[in-house]
């Protein structure tokens, strides 16, 4: 048993793990109980997992609870407070979603490349999550606002 | 409504507290694809509009992405006369046969839910509407009908310029008795139908607020993580030990209706380890210990195997008796039209193909999951991403020995459904695992055990054989389809055409063929098989459309105008004419790129589509442009129709070049997206659609088609037809790429 003291969302908490490598998505899904987060396949392939921390992509089924200590972790449900991310709008007026449970970690891949400064056709370079609903014209529709 | 589907006048209308609610029952497609009787006096959709002017359509069908809830309210407001945004959708739970507004499922399957619903849904919006403008007339005294108008949610009192909104009608429309029928909206005054409307449930889709199955929580919970033995038909040998810091592990057995082929009734398969949270959990299974006896058959399980009894029932099969017991490897003469065989054997040009299609998993983006709260005795409620919320209460009431109402199912957001949320065996899991651990426990299906427990698209031998004369007339077509059987899996005895599933859209196909006969046998592979995304379209349109292909290039045509020569029906002609002008087919391609072309059928549509591709290599082709027109004979929404085109496209993309599960002593290979490649957004091509429009004034009669599946059929053929032009080279396997894998982000 540890305790790890998380910062998410702008949030505290202190989340009694039984193995500090418990893997941040499993942590943010069940022990904090932030869903929005998703399990597509545990090995880094899909990027259904995606979260920022201190502002950078990482896929967080395979990330250390621990080494996110003493950061900043943003899910999916903080990226703005009323869905007004350019990236949830330009998502919105493109009606990207199909069943919707791959876009939280695109939209998160999204607003991570356009955190890094990017735009456009250098966001869609960034966004290699899979979308078995098979979404990708609209990601791209949508990506070519922001 | 119609007469047939309305229950009874009592059970229509109801003086629900609150304002006006008309209860009706839409028609079910179960997972046969056939239409269900209609249980007398039950009802599964309700409208309510209340006191408070607020509109609300609870519905029993399962959202998974088609957007078939915003497009039953778009139906709806139509007649009506109010403005779609105003309508409210709520998930209805199932019941098996109460009247009560606690909703009864509708189970979602074969691109129905917006295709069968389409009248229903207007008649429903126009009674409602006829009642409460006969509030209003009685209201004003004025009995005639004339100077009354119904919009924007209020009637409108013409000669005292007086507006009445629905909702202070709605408590005095409740007690009037409803027409059976009321004028429909005419076609050319449509603000809604035919013309793109958002979704409904986009907005909670881009922050975090859907909650899917594997999202629901509940004080106290455990999680359950299941492990099946690796090979399909083994058995759990003994009890393992539960690990330190776990509460369980549960042994998990078939139920009755939900194991397929391998997986016989009362067999352990599965063990299911219950503890704190997913990854301790499922920590634990990776680390668990666990013996099991493996089938006797195991050595058959496999591909070599599969392929041989295929090539041997291609040779000779024995034909169906009536009567008979018709085992696995029984031939079904599905149609019959002249002696094709003499037909091609005198024809100056004879073709023969056989093309092979492997078994293909779902991969739904969600994994199969369910969360069960069980209190013996008391009460049991279901929380499940399902396709069949009726099921899923039957089986609930199978295992725990309930009465329906003490049972409730939540339709969750569906992660995905592909046809593979059809299926109850992971419901039918987590409550045996609920009742052994008498916890709320959500059961979870690692990515892994979706893979590699899947009921597979089923694979698929083709045997084609057809003749040509010296003027390129088809003289004779011969189709042999050798290939698991859904229906039979699911305990359907199979009648003198054998599965109809199995040979979807090889049959009635309006060719000019000459002579023709189209047989499909049942092939003996006990692997489950299931439906996956437009089912046996799936396969069949790729054997068909490739050899009318190779027609084509024997010929010495250009493979549209051999199609458009050679087709019989203009609806087919229509569509093929938009896919090809949409794709450009008659100006020159760019160097270096060819196109292919195919068209076929399904659930009532037509589709064709062009696919551009190039750079072909011995692993891998791009794929520039696929240029897709369908005539679904009425499109309700056409955004969602061109997104359903899109996405069939895309998950047709993945199969035809990679998409294949393999098998070696009954253990399926390809365990996770590494070892299954799909398309990411780099290589995916423009998709261009076209709808045909709505007829001006469309017929009852006329079935209505479906979209969700339609991108899928025609996909494949087209690309190996555009795969042979670039290259000469002519594929006949499906998928193109075998064992391509997938690398990390
Ligand atoms: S779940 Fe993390 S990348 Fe797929
Ligand atoms: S929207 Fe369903 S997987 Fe992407």
């Amino acid at each position: 048993m540890a305790t790890l003291q998380l910062n998410v969302n702008g949030q505290n908490y202190a989340v009694n793990v039984s193995n500090p490598d418990m893997p941040l998505l499993w942590v943010i899904r069940d022990l904090i109980g932030l869903t929005g987060t998703k399990y597509g396949c545990g090995i880094e392939v899909c990027g259904a997992c995606t979260v920022l921390i201190d502002g950078q992509r990482e896929h967080a089924c395979v990330f250390d609870a621990s080494s996110a200590v003493g950061k900043k972790v943003v899910t999916i449900e903080g990226l703005s407070a009323d869905s007004s991310h350019p990236a949830q709008k330009a998502w919105v007026a493109n009606q990207v979603p199909q069943c919707g449970y791959c876009q939280s970690g695109v939209i998160m891949t999204v607003a991570g490349a356009m955190k890094a400064g990017h735009h456009g056709s250098e966001i869609l370079s960034e966004v290699k999550n899979l979308c078995v609903c098979g979404t990708y014209q609209r990601i791209r529709q949508a990506a070519a606002m922001l | 409504m119609t007469t047939q589907t309305q229950p009874s006048r009592r059970g229509f209308i109801t003086a629900a507290t609150g304002g006006l609610t008309l209860s009706f029952l839409l028609p079910e497609i179960n997972r046969l694809g056939e239409l269900q009787a209609a249980v007398p006096g039950t009802v599964n959709t309700w409208l309510q509009i209340a006191t408070d002017n607020t509109i609300t359509l609870t519905i029993g069908a399962s959202e998974m992405g088609q957007g078939s809830f915003s497009a039953l309210a778009q139906i709806l407001a139509e007649d009506l006369m109010v403005d779609y945004a105003k309508i409210r959708t709520v998930q209805a739970q199932p019941s098996v046969t109460s009247t009560r507004p606690v909703g009864a499922s509708i189970n979602t399957v074969g691109s129905s839910v917006t295709r069968t619903n389409f009248w229903k849904m207007r008649d429903a919006g126009a009674i409602a509407r006829e009642l409460l403008v006969q509030a209003a007339m009685n209201l004003k005294g004025d009995q005639t009908r004339a100077n009354f108008i119904a919009s924007n949610a209020t009637v409108k009192h013409v000669p005292s310029n007086t507006l009445l909104a629905y909702g202070s009608l709605a408590a005095a429309a409740a007690a009037l008795a409803p027409p059976s029928s009321a004028p429909l909206v005419p076609d050319s005054q449509f603000r809604l139908i035919g013309k793109t409307q958002t979704r409904i449930d986009i907005p909670e889709k881009v922050n975090g607020k859907a909650k899917y199955g594997i999202d629901i929580r509940i004080p106290g919970m455990v999680y359950a993580v299941i492990k099946h033995c690796p090979s399909f038909g083994g058995t759990l040998a003994s009890q393992p030990t539960t690990p330190r810091g776990m509460l369980a592990v549960v042994p998990t057995q078939v139920i009755a209706g939900t194991g397929r082929g391998t997986e016989v009734t009362g067999a352990v398969n599965a063990v299911a380890v219950v503890g704190p949270n997913t990854w301790d959990t499922w920590q634990a299974v990776k680390s668990l210990n666990v013996s099991w006896n493996l089938p006797a058959n195991a050595a058959n399980l496999n591909n070599a195997k599969f392929m041989a009894d295929a090539d041997a029932l291609l040779a000779s099969a024995t034909p169906y008796v009536a009567g008979g017991a018709n085992p696995p490897g029984t031939l079904y003469t599905v149609e019959s039209m002249g002696t094709p065989g003499t037909a091609i054997a005198a024809s100056p040009k004879k073709l023969d193909a056989t093309y092979t299609l492997p078994y293909v998993a779902h991969a739904c983006m969600e994994v199969l999951n369910c969360t069960v709260n069980y209190v013996p005795g008391i009460s049991c409620e279901v929380w499940a991403p399902t396709q069949s919320a009726r099921a899923v209460l039957q089986l609930a009431m199978l295992i725990t020995g309930m009465a329906a109402n003490q049972i409730v199912v939540r339709t969750t957001y569906l992660g995905g459904g592909l046809g593979r949320k059809a299926e109850t065996d992971f419901v039918s899991q987590a409550i045996q695992v609920a009742m052994a651990v008498r916890k709320p426990v959500m059961l979870m299906w690692p990515r892994e055990q979706d893979f590699t427990r899947d009921q597979y698209r089923p694979m698929a031998k083709v045997h084609v054989t057809a003749g040509l004369d010296a003027s390129a007339n088809i003289t004779g077509w011969s189709y042999r389809n050798v290939s698991p059987s859904i229906l039979g899996q699911r305990g359907s005895v199979l009648g003198p055409k054998g599965d109809s599933q199995g040979i979807e859209a090889a049959n009635a196909l309006p060719y000019n063929f000459g002579a023709r006969l189209t047989e499909w046998v049942s092939h003996p592979s006990p692997i489950p098989v299931g439906f996956w995304r437009s089912v046996g379209a799936s396969i069949n349109t790729f054997a068909v459309e490739c050899m009318i292909d190779e027609l084509a290039a024997a010929a010495g045509m250009d493979g549209y105008n051999f199609r458009r020569a050679k087709l019989t029906d203009p609806r087919w002609i229509r569509v093929l004419d938009e896919a090809a002008k949409l794709g450009n087919w008659t100006s020159p391609v760019s160097s270096g790129r060819a196109r292919g072309i195919a068209i076929g059928t399904a659930f009532n549509s037509i589709v064709a589509e062009v696919v551009e591709i190039s750079a072909a290599t011995a692993t891998g082709v791009k794929i520039n442009r696929v240029s897709c027109a369908i005539d679904c004979y009425v499109a309700v929404n056409p955004g969602g129709i061109q997104a359903q085109l899109q996405g069939g496209i895309v998950h047709a993309i993945n199969a035809a070049l990679y998409g294949q599960q393999t098998f070696v002593n009954g253990a399926a290979q390809a365990s996770n997206f590494n070892k299954s490649r799909m398309i990411r957004l780099q290589e995916m091509p423009q998709i261009d659609t076209f709808i045909i429009p709505n007829p001006g004034a469309a017929d009852r009669a006329l079935n209505i088609g479906g979209a969700g599946e339609l991108g899928v059929p025609t996909f494949a053929p087209a690309l190996a037809n555009a795969y042979f032009k670039l290259t000469g080279n002519r594929l006949r396997g499906l998928p193109l790429f075998p064992g391509a894998t997938m690398g990390g982000l």
